[in-house]
């Protein structure tokens, strides 16, 4: 089963990349160095550079806080809380565009604010703060919280948090940032959506308005080098052992409770925000569609595609990433940690990458090319793509599986397929069904590889809406991102009744910590 | 007769299910060793932790040279303004600062002038005998001498009372042994206010003045005790 999963890792994940990579070497150096440095590249640069260090900016300074208040502040109803903050990163990013623009234009404000650079870092900052939210709190959770009581035995919080606890954070906030800066980077809908021009929608243009193939290869270049780059001091940092003290049973929530209040405010004009904002405004703009049943028939089969292709995508993700995952576990710490430097790597090429490189090694004559222009090309995309984030979900789930328990069914006489499906996999069903709700999530809303190797007269609900935004009046265009933000948050809630059922055995069961979002104290 | 240094009166506080404090009053006199012993789960880590202010009472009061730091759900006094000494149990030395730097630390946070913090923290070190460790950081230094790092953390700021909970349970017993042995003597030598919680009768015994029992959350004895000439 591993050998098959790691061929199809390497088909899927490790070849169009290789692909790219390769064609781009057989290619005269001269005209790519013009390619990539004339002034018209240099204004793209600048563009996605300020895009994504703006967003991991402004996201971090929002989630950073909030996660300082989930794993520090004792507050009631904190995973309600949790969970209306990290919503919005649910939501598609190019959704969250879509209402900030039906707001704006419904307020009579200029055209100008929202088609712009800083709107663009204001959207997509909104939608990855509850990665920074999440790191910082994961990170806080790891320090024992007696190394902060030591602190407030001789300095008041704001000093403590200045000393001990954000220097013991930093390289898991700085991790956050890093790979927010790449999602950002990698980001296709948003900029496409509010009209500013970076790498990513380059790359599209070339490849779908211009039919020029050379020219979107070469503009990955930059994208691809820098995400990739990015990524690894991302997952490196993650790994740092400073970190990682003693993580005891005395973790207290409430070392700076003293800051609940404003916390508490702070973390409501989040929500606010990223969350009602959009939601009403969608929910309004589509209560002046007609007929509902009108708007839904317009879709075609855009719907039923989706989801269809998600869930079929979702499985097979998790089924190659589970013994991916498994592997990863364990495998010695040394190796192990250039494993997950790989699948940080992958995960982080943008999407329109993944979507040229698929076409130039599908779109070809033959057996190969018959699988080009058919749906199989969605599936082959959502495995490019959540593959290695499904294997680091899954790897951390096994991880939680005692070794000792796989050596007791085999000192039993338990053959290994045995021990693997009645003793492994039953402690990992939690940590499989939170991978597959995920990769069902980025799935369902992925747009930059879909729209580029989507089949003729074919379309997902997220390239639907895409296209429909400038032909289409803005009431049927809200009510399918009402539709699509429905169905990932039914997901979501369907997973987190599944965790609160099994809660008490959640721990033992492998559940990564933030899904479980229990406190210890 | 003199004022006790620290007055602990009727307290109680429940920690979820389970009450961890039931009514205890307590008396410390300055310059006094006081060990609170009792087996896990009796409540003397919370009596500790709500002296320090790292807790608040749910009912009771607390006092520290006659001036109240806590009432019934209220904290008067932040920790930092108490002029408490903590030895954690597991020591709670920061990972990302050198020892120099933790007590560097403390001083800086009692607003000690840049140019006052060396010798204190020099005469410190020399206290508990790690000089020549200033500059390692905690993974660097054995367990013994991680134990002598904290003991200088929490005494370098001259407190007015140290408190220590269990700080000696993670050695092995010769180690173990050795520097109950230092500690009695540095607390006789120095003449500082204690309290010291543990569950072994041997560290009382060579530690304290005086021996207070604990059971589920309530005094249950206390008597004078005679340690050992070190």
């Amino acid at each position: 089963m591993l050998g098959v999963a790691i061929g199809i890792f390497i088909a899927c994940c490790l070849l169009p990349v290789g692909y790219l990579l390769l064609e781009l070497l057989r290619r005269p150096t001269d005209s790519l160095g013009a390619m990539l440095l004339d002034a018209r590249r240099r204004g793209l640069l600048y563009n996605t550079a300020v895009l994504g260090a703006g967003t991991a900016l402004v996201a971090t300074a929002i989630g950073a806080p909030l996660g300082i208040l989930l794993a520090r502040v004792a507050l009631s109803g904190k995973s309600v809380l949790r969970l209306a903050l990290a919503a919005p990163a649910l939501i598609p990013p190019y959704v969250m565009g879509l209402s900030w623009v039906y707001l704006t234009n419904s307020r009579g404000i200029s055209p100008d604010w929202i088609y712009s650079l800083p709107a663009a870092i204001f959207v997509l900052s909104l939608v990855f703060s509850p990665l920074a939210m999440l790191a910082t709190e994961v990170a806080m959770r790891r320090i024992d919280s007696r190394l902060e009581e030591a602190g407030l035995m001789v300095a008041p919080s704001g000093r403590v948090l200045r000393r001990i606890t954000l220097p013991l954070t930093a390289p898991s906030i700085l991790a956050g940032a890093l790979l927010i800066f790449v999602l950002a980077v990698s980001e296709f809908g948003v900029p496409g959506l509010l009209r500013v021009r970076v790498y990513t929608t380059e790359v599209f243009t070339a490849f779908a308005a211009l039919y020029d193939f050379g020219r979107a290869l070469t503009l990955t270049v930059p994208l691809l080098v820098s995400c990739v780059c990015v990524a690894a001091v991302a997952a490196i940092l993650v790994g740092d052992p400073m970190v990682t003290t003693r993580r005891s049973g005395s973790s207290r929530p409430a070392v700076f409770g003293s800051w609940r209040r404003g916390g508490l405010a702070f973390a409501l004009v989040v929500i606010g925000i990223a969350l009602g904002v959009p939601i009403v405004v969608l929910a309004g703009e589509a209560a002046r569609a007609g007929s509902v049943r009108q708007v839904l028939a317009e879709s075609g089969s855009a719907i039923t595609n989706s989801l269809v292709l998600s869930a079929t995508g979702a499985t097979l993700v998790v089924s190659v990433a589970l013994w991916l995952g498994y592997a990863r576990a364990r495998t010695l710490r040394s190796s192990g940690r250039i494993v997950d430097v790989v699948f940080v790597a992958l995960f982080a090429v943008p999407s329109t990458v993944v979507g040229v490189g698929l076409i130039g090694l599908w779109n070809r004559p033959g057996i190969v090319g018959t699988v080009y222009g058919t749906d199989a090309m969605f599936l082959l995309a959502y495995l490019a793509r959540f593959v290695p984030v499904a294997a680091l979900i899954l790897a951390a789930s096994a991880r939680n599986v005692p070794v000792s328990h796989e050596e007791v069914a085999a000192v039993s006489g338990a053959g290994w397929a045995r021990t693997i499906t009645r003793i492994v996999l039953p402690q990992m069903r939690l940590g499989i069904a939170t991978a597959w709700v995920i990769v069902f999530v980025l799935a369902f809303g992925e747009l930059g590889v879909s729209i580029l190797v989507t089949p003729p007269g074919e379309a997902t609900l997220p390239i639907r809406i895409y296209t429909m935004i400038a032909n289409t009046p803005p009431s049927h265009v809200a009510m399918f991102a009402l539709l699509q933000t429905i169905v990932v948050f039914t997901a979501v809630t369907v997973l987190g009744v599944v965790v609160a059922s099994l809660r008490p055995s959640a721990r033992a069961q492998g559940v990564p910590s933030v899904v479980e979002g229990r406190e210890a104290r | 007769m003199t004022t006790p240094l620290l007055v602990i009166r009727n307290v109680t506080k429940r920690l979820g299910p389970h009450q961890a404090i039931d009514g205890v009053s307590l008396d410390v006199a300055s310059g006094e060793a006081v060990a609170v012993l009792g087996p896990s789960g009796c409540g003397k880590t919370t009596l500790l932790r709500l002296t320090a202010g790292l807790e608040v009472p749910d009912t009771g009061e607390i006092w520290l040279r006659e001036t109240q730091v806590a009432a019934t759900g209220r904290s008067l006094v932040p920790p930092y303004e108490r002029g408490i000494g903590f030895v954690f149990q597991d020591l709670a030395l920061w990972p990302h600062l050198t020892v120099r730097e933790q007590l560097d630390f403390v001083l800086g946070s009692m607003h000690v002038a840049r140019h006052e913090r060396a010798p204190k923290i020099n005469e410190a070190l020399k206290l508990v005998r790690i000089e020549q460790l200033a500059t390692r950081y905690p993974h660097q230094l054995s367990g013994g001498e991680q134990q002598r790092a904290a003991l200088a953390r929490a005494l370098v700021g001259h407190p007015r009372l140290v408190l220590l909970d269990e700080p000696l349970s993670s050695l092995d017993p010769d180690l173990r042994s050795d520097l109950r042995k230092e500690l009695a003597s540095l607390q006789r030598s120095i003449g500082v206010t204690t309290v010291y919680v543990t569950h072994d009768r041997d560290d009382a015994a060579v530690l304290a003045d005086r021996i207070v029992e604990m059971r589920a959350g309530r005094m249950v004895s206390q008597r004078i005790n005679a340690p050992p000439h070190i």
